[in-house]
């Protein structure tokens, strides 16, 4: 367990680093939750303009909590995608000293993601409460303990297969020189894909099932409809392990472009 | 005309040294502009998906809200191919490393050379494909508008970039008081993300503030409604005049700050 204890320091020494640039960054999540915020009166208006209670099976309320729930997961799981460690360390020649430190690159890494993703799960909590204040008569509660619980488990599964989806395409910095065009395009299929800006069932038949195929559904799709009681309770294990065989799948890649990546790591800089 | 042939020069000069830069990492290039096309493509099938539910965002139907997401995005990729991020990303950069300093002494306009040192090749590599896809739009509202209000089209369309350029500079000019202008300028981005929507869905004092305070419509509404031939010469002339004043106060902004910049490299 001791050994462990060192990944921790390296989750509060992320959290600190960003909180010494904590007005920008806050800015910056502000900037996200006002994008939801936009989409959420955009669908209230086509939900005025319909004249029905539901829309593509959702109602207003479900709409509204949908959608905010989307931009609080998006704060912190899709906004760290911007933060590729393991690319930039390959890349700037970093790697020799991650390399020559007495734990696992790999844990490293995965700990930083997490101090990450810990600072900005802060961030976007403390800036949508004012929203989810303001939009309370329109949220809902999910339909049990049961579903809330298994809501968290499906976000915590989700922040690990974003993990891994960025690690694998930083990888790619073993044999490319730049990654950031590859991480850009794939960032932008996740943030449709995932569902953040419309549920997924909105799309044509052809398209949702194509999108369920992708891992990026598993990061606000699966944990919103999960939150909403959309999936039956029993079904909802056999829909958590799909992310379990995902995360397997990407760390098995991962292993492998690790081990042909690093024979032939050149060391760069000073 | 000299000064004005010397400045053209200067500027095939920056697109070539961008060329460049971008094409050295020729997949990255390439997945980029990728990544950007994709983008529009799963936008556009958003609208789609929603319009499947419904016939009208307002008093929008699907092809005059495809008109109102073509003209946003050509003023958007216009924006990103010149002035956006060189001034509220690279410019706030440089103020904050003492960069900017050596940008000082060059004999060369400063606000020139802020606004376009680096000139985005992928995106004017993007760009092309939405002008594409504002031709499709074109085609399915089956070119029913007349040769003058296409030239108002015109007209507000540079008037929209006009007002982004006075807005984005309003906000870099910050980072000569606060080194830091980033975070603004990503609040920004994604306010601007109200113009790709019809005004319509907003009611109250958030319409009032996009109307009025912060005029979003300016940047793709008010174009396509003047292609539509449903907008007010009056609505013309508020606009060009509140560009205009957002320009002159972006300027002064832009000089007070470059008065108060200090150095913060050793």
């Amino acid at each position: 367990m001791i050994p462990m204890i060192k990944y921790w320091h390296v989750v509060r020494l992320v959290i600190q680093e960003r909180m010494a640039y904590r007005a920008n960054l806050f800015l910056e999540v502000f900037g996200g939750i006002l994008a939801s915020v936009i989409v959420v009166v955009l669908w209230t208006a086509i939900f005025r303009g319909a004249g029905t209670d539901l829309v593509g099976g959702y109602s207003l309320p479900e709409m509204v909590t949908y959608l905010l729930g989307a931009g609080l997961i998006n704060s912190f799981i899709l906004t760290t995608a911007e933060y590729p460690e393991a690319s930039q360390a390959i890349q700037g020649g970093d790697l020799s000293g991650v390399l020559m430190r007495p734990m696992s690159p790999h844990l490293y890494w995965f700990a930083r993601d997490l101090g990450n993703k810990g600072f900005f799960l802060m961030l976007g909590f403390s800036g949508y409460l004012a929203v989810l204040v303001f939009f309370r008569d329109f949220l809902l509660p999910p339909p049990g303990p049961g579903h809330l619980l298994l809501f968290l488990v499906s976000v915590g599964l989700a922040a690990v297969v974003q993990f891994f989806v960025f690690q694998v395409l930083g990888l790619l910095s073993f044999w490319m020189e730049n990654t950031y065009g590859i991480r850009f395009a794939a960032r932008v299929v996740m943030e449709v894909v995932a569902g953040a800006i419309i549920p997924l069932s909105f799309f044509p038949r052809i398209l949702h099932d194509l999108f369920l195929l992708l891992p990026f559904p598993l990061m606000i799709y699966l944990p919103m409809r999960i939150y909403l009681g959309k999936i039956p309770l029993e079904q909802v294990p056999f829909e958590l392990w799909k992310g379990v065989i995902w995360i397997l799948c990407l760390v098995l890649l991962y292993r492998l472009l690790w081990v042909k990546g690093i024979r032939q790591y050149v060391s760069m800089g000073d | 005309m000299g000064r004005i042939i010397r400045y053209l020069r200067i500027l095939s000069l920056l697109i070539r040294t961008g060329l460049m830069q971008q094409m050295a990492y020729r997949p990255h290039f390439f997945a980029m502009f990728a990544g950007k096309v994709i983008r529009i493509v799963l936008l556009l099938l958003f609208f789609q998906a929603v319009f499947v539910k419904v016939d009208r965002i307002g008093s929008w139907s699907y092809d005059q809200v495809l008109l109102l997401f073509a003209t946003f995005h050509v003023v958007d990729f216009l924006m990103s191919i010149t002035f956006h991020r060189n001034l509220a990303f690279y410019l706030p950069q440089k103020v904050h490393s003492g960069d900017f300093d050596a940008r000082m002494l060059l004999p060369v306009n400063l606000l020139f050379l802020s606004s376009l040192e680096r000139i985005e090749m992928i995106d004017l590599a993007s760009f092309i494909p939405t002008l594409g896809f504002l031709g499709y739009v074109l085609v399915r509202l089956e070119f029913a508008f007349t040769g003058s209000q296409f030239l108002v089209y015109l007209v507000l369309l540079a008037n929209a970039l006009l007002f982004l350029f006075a807005a984005v500079l309003a906000i870099a000019s910050l980072s000569f008081w606060t080194t830091q202008s980033g975070g603004m300028a990503r609040i920004f981005d994604s306010l601007l993300k109200v113009g790709r929507y019809p005004i319509e869905i907003f009611e109250g004092y958030w319409r009032s503030v996009f109307l009025y305070i912060l005029p979003l419509v300016l940047i793709a509404q008010l174009p396509s409604e003047a292609l539509l031939g449903i907008l007010s010469a009056r609505a013309v002339l508020i606009a060009t005049a509140a560009t205009g004043l957002l320009l002159v106060l972006a300027l002064l902004l832009w000089r007070a700050g470059l008065k108060q910049y200090q150095s913060a490299s050793s």
